[in-house]
């Protein structure tokens, strides 16, 4: 039984997996969805009441059945390397991949509807606070006036894009950003605007979640810190990031977030306050981790790639996670 | 007028740096000039910035 990979070819943090696949002798498949028609190829016939599948690419060919799990990490759009790219060939391609997928009974990490549901934030939001994680005062408006009242209610505020998307013409990025006490909120109306309650931290936390394995790493707030970077992601790292337990309250709560949201692969930031309470602020399902294996050792690659080798439609009782969840 | 979150838009920083691997699609793995496979070595991943948490937003959404 096969392991799909589904990623860009310039993707090492998948590498990292794909080593351990070679050395515990599962066989993979890695693919970019992008050169479909070009470097892959796909077929699939439904006679008889049966579906018989297949994929190549690079010499490979696996058929849907004999595969055991699909890991989508950094797919590029399905055929838009192709000789002939269009719009129309890309909804074409995209529609014969993933649907003959969706119907392979292989494991995924993560299932594309629950993926794409998991990345709206407000639904994130949501369903931490409903699992019982701590999550800060949030706003999501385009009336000014509500922004106003809230920064009146909340003094000291942040703000981030609600998708977290950056805009690309021209190439910018916006960080998480703290809003000055004076701050013209006018512009609320020209687009829904997300403004959080800033948490005085002490450290950020990163927990990456495979299946029903935690582990979590903690970085430490430098002692007197630019009250300016709220953003860990775009400020100079003064120190690595350490291996750290999980609160038991978390960790349960965790559990119930990954699966509600029916993610097998989650990765989750908080910011941990000055009483030790970690503040819930996104969870990322397709987040990256070689930066934190760099830095702690930690064995998130070796743990994805056990997860993927387990069998394929394994009894999963409502959860992709399964319930005998250990924390690291 | 911009959307309120502009205001606050910083250039993105642009990757200079060529990557010093290729895909062997062999392996299925990115290698180095001289044949060793890049995962091995986390140092030059860290260097490169390659496997942190702002790498994948240019298209994708989530880090």
């Amino acid at each position: 039984m096969t392991v799909l990979v589904l990623t860009c070819e310039e993707d090492v943090t998948a590498d990292m997996v794909v080593v351990h696949l070679h050395a515990s002798g599962v066989p993979v498949v890695r693919i970019d969805p992008a050169d479909l028609t070009g470097g892959v190829a796909l077929s699939g016939e439904y006679v008889h009441g049966a579906f018989r599948g297949h994929l190549s690419a690079g010499g490979r060919l696996v058929s849907m059945s004999g595969l055991r799990s699909i890991w989508v990490r950094r797919p590029g759009t399905p055929a838009t390397r192709a000789p002939q790219p269009s719009e129309w060939l890309t909804e074409e391609a995209s529609q014969a991949l993933y649907g003959m997928l969706r119907g392979s009974g292989a494991r995924w990490m993560n299932h594309p509807d629950a993926a794409r549901r998991a990345r709206h934030k407000p639904w994130q939001l949501r369903l931490a606070q409903r699992s019982g994680l701590p999550v800060p005062a949030t706003l999501i408006t385009t009336f000014p006036q509500a922004a106003r009242e809230f920064s009146r209610r909340f003094p000291d505020l942040v703000v981030k894009p609600v998708s977290g998307a950056h805009p690309q013409d021209p190439p910018r990025a916006v960080p998480t950003s703290r809003v000055a006490p004076d701050t013209d909120f006018a512009a609320v109306a020209f687009g829904p605007t997300l403004l959080q309650r800033r948490i005085a931290k002490q450290a950020d936390i990163r927990l990456t979640v495979v299946g029903d394995r935690m582990l979590a790493a903690r970085m430490a707030t430098a002692p007197d810190p630019d009250p300016a970077e709220v953003d860990v992601r775009f400020a100079v790292p003064l120190q690595p990031w350490h291996p750290t337990e999980v609160p038991p309250r978390i960790a349960a709560a965790v559990r119930t977030y990954m699966c509600d949201a029916e993610l097998a692969y989650g990765a989750f930031d908080f910011a941990e306050d000055r009483d030790g309470t970690w503040w819930f602020l996104e969870c990322n399902q397709s987040g990256q981790f070689g930066f934190v294996e760099a830095d702690t050792g930690q064995p998130i690659a070796q743990t994805i790639a056990e997860w993927l080798s387990l069998p394929a439609s394994p009894e999963q009782e409502g959860c992709v996670n399964g319930s005998d969840s250990k924390v690291t | 007028m911009q959307p309120f979150a502009l205001n606050y838009a910083r250039p993105a920083a642009q990757l200079e740096l060529t990557a010093p691997y290729s895909y062997d699609s062999g392996l299925q793995l990115n290698v180095l000039a001289d044949g060793r496979v890049a995962a091995h070595d986390l140092a030059l991943l860290r260097e490169l910035g390659t496997t942190t948490s702002t790498a994948g937003s240019k298209t994708h959404f989530d880090d």
